[in-house]
């Protein structure tokens, strides 16, 4: 990895899909070791930011580094630092979800014997060891959003970029996910968040920022955004939504 | 870029996966083929074909059909696999699992490709396997076999992610195999002689790229062919560049699989 104080580095990004401007030249950064939230209304451009960040998503223009790897020029090495946390459950149908973890630890070149002490590991410690030979259709919604999270982890990220992990989760479950995810921060990892709830951004991140209609419309310290008011005052008095 | 091969673990794990794939739905991949060319062999090699006299070719009518029946279900195979596994990877979107990974565009094809490979050659053998039930058979040149197949498991296997990543729907996805492959493996050959068609057909037969497919594996089987092997290895040969090529290219683009 290369030793790049800017766990992500976005300048002038441009997406189009067909005619609409989905992310009209955007610019941020997000330092290694941070809680970064990245908020916005619905449809204003944070899964498609995801989307380029993990190469799910071409582009028009800009540049977009993670840990100073170019997404495109240096997919090889930007795609091994990172662990997507996705919206909705995208499993394979025909495997267990030991199965996936472990497929998916050797994608990432991680040999069998590791890929299946991590698999036993995250199983383990999300709660999924019961169901470890189950398909992920026997699964609650729940134990489907603590998949995703194990899937993103498996190979051990140096980034986690979470798209709303907490989106249909129980109190309990949320608690869970909010402990983990400062615990990660913690030790070290650079965490990236998007989250319709005001209160977990508050709650977690240390960085914020807000995407509306495709532009970067406010970055910053979480204490400098916030000057004693609710997040949620903020962001509806920044996007404009009543 | 695109050609390098840096993450062997990851391309082993894709090629596992697909295996695993297929092999879990047996009674849909394995089975079915082997079944249909016993009832082929039964009818037209034995019911029927014990009326045809094939004799100016040195061979039995069934000994001429099982090479056909072996080409045509690599192909329908090696098709069939990674077009089901890719689409349906599409449709579920866990094909984001791969994309995600750090394995290069030739890897991801490579895996995927991999799966093709192994089940058209386990149907294949297969049904030599079945063919021993009703006549005795030798394969004259095993290394020729191997090259045949793997050239046209190759090809097929290509051609079915290109399907899968150009189909809508599964209509789409089963199209080419129905209307184009299929056909053009039973015109070309798997049941027929070439030098049996009308002059014209023979010359037509000659432009369809199974013919010579088909007729590797069969000179390969049997040594007989009525095409030169040569002219067999370099169009497989060619063929499977070419697709191999066209595949690698479209995930380089993310064609239907990058938004």
């Amino acid at each position: 990895m290369r030793d790049s104080e800017l766990a992500i580095s976005i300048r002038a990004l441009t997406k189009f899909y067909n005619n609409l401007q989905a992310l009209d030249k955007i610019a941020f950064e997000v330092k290694r070791g941070d809680f970064f939230a990245f908020l916005g209304p619905n449809g204003a451009g944070k899964t498609t930011t995801i989307n380029v960040l993990t190469g799910l998503s071409n582009y028009q223009s800009g540049e977009v580094k993670v840990f100073g790897y170019d997404v495109t020029a240096e997919y090889l090495h930007s795609r091994r630092l990172i662990g997507l946390c996705a919206q909705e459950s995208n499993f394979d149908p025909f495997l267990s979800i030991y199965q996936l973890l472990v497929y998916q630890a050797e994608y990432f070149g991680i040999p069998p014997w590791e890929a299946k002490r991590r698999a036993n590991e995250l199983l383990e410690r999300f709660g999924l060891e019961e169901k470890r030979n189950a398909k992920h259709r026997a699964l609650s919604g729940g134990m489907k959003k603590r998949l995703l999270l194990c899937r993103a982890l498996i190979h051990d990220p140096e980034i986690l970029i979470l798209d709303e992990p907490t989106s249909g989760c129980d109190l309990e479950l949320k608690f869970l996910i909010w402990d983990y995810l400062l615990q990660l921060n913690k030790e070290g990892k650079t965490i990236f968040l998007t989250t319709h709830y005001m209160e977990e951004a508050e709650k977690l991140c240390k960085t914020i920022g807000i995407i509306n209609n495709g532009k970067i419309v406010r970055i910053g310290d979480k204490k400098q955004i916030l000057q004693d008011k609710s997040l949620q005052d903020v962001f509806l008095e920044i996007t404009g939504i009543e | 870029m695109i050609h390098q091969v840096t993450n062997p673990i990851g391309v082993m794990a894709l090629a596992k996966r697909e295996i695993h794939r297929f092999f879990s739905v047996a009674n849909q991949t394995i089975f079915p083929p082997l079944v249909s060319s016993a009832l082929f062999m039964y009818i037209f090699g034995i019911a029927v074909g014990s009326r045809v006299n094939f004799s100016a070719m040195g061979l039995t009518y069934l000994q001429f059909i099982i090479p056909g029946l072996m080409a045509m279900h690599l192909i329908s195979s090696a098709y069939e696999n990674t077009s089901s596994s890719l689409f349906i990877g599409r449709w579920h979107n866990h094909i984001q699992e791969i994309l995600l990974a750090p394995l290069s565009y030739i890897e991801m094809v490579l895996g995927l490709l991999a799966g093709g490979v192994a089940r058209g050659m386990l149907v294949c053998l297969g049904i030599w396997l079945v063919s021993l039930f009703f006549t005795p058979g030798s394969i004259i040149h095993p290394l020729a076999l191997i090259y045949f197949m793997l050239m046209i498991t190759v090809i097929f296997s290509c051609a079915g992610m290109m399907g899968a990543l150009w189909a809508e729907d599964f209509g789409m996805l089963s199209m080419w195999n129905t209307y184009v492959i299929i056909p053009l493996a039973l015109l070309g050959g798997v049941f027929h002689p070439i030098s049996l068609l009308l002059p014209g057909l023979q010359i037509i037969s000659h432009f369809n790229p199974l013919y010579y497919m088909v007729s590797g594996i069969r000179y390969s089987m049997t040594n007989v062919t009525d095409t030169p092997v040569a002219t067999c290895a370099i169009v497989s040969l060619g063929m499977a560049a070419a697709v191999f090529t066209a595949t690698v290219y479209l995930f380089k683009i993310g064609y239907k699989l990058r938004t």
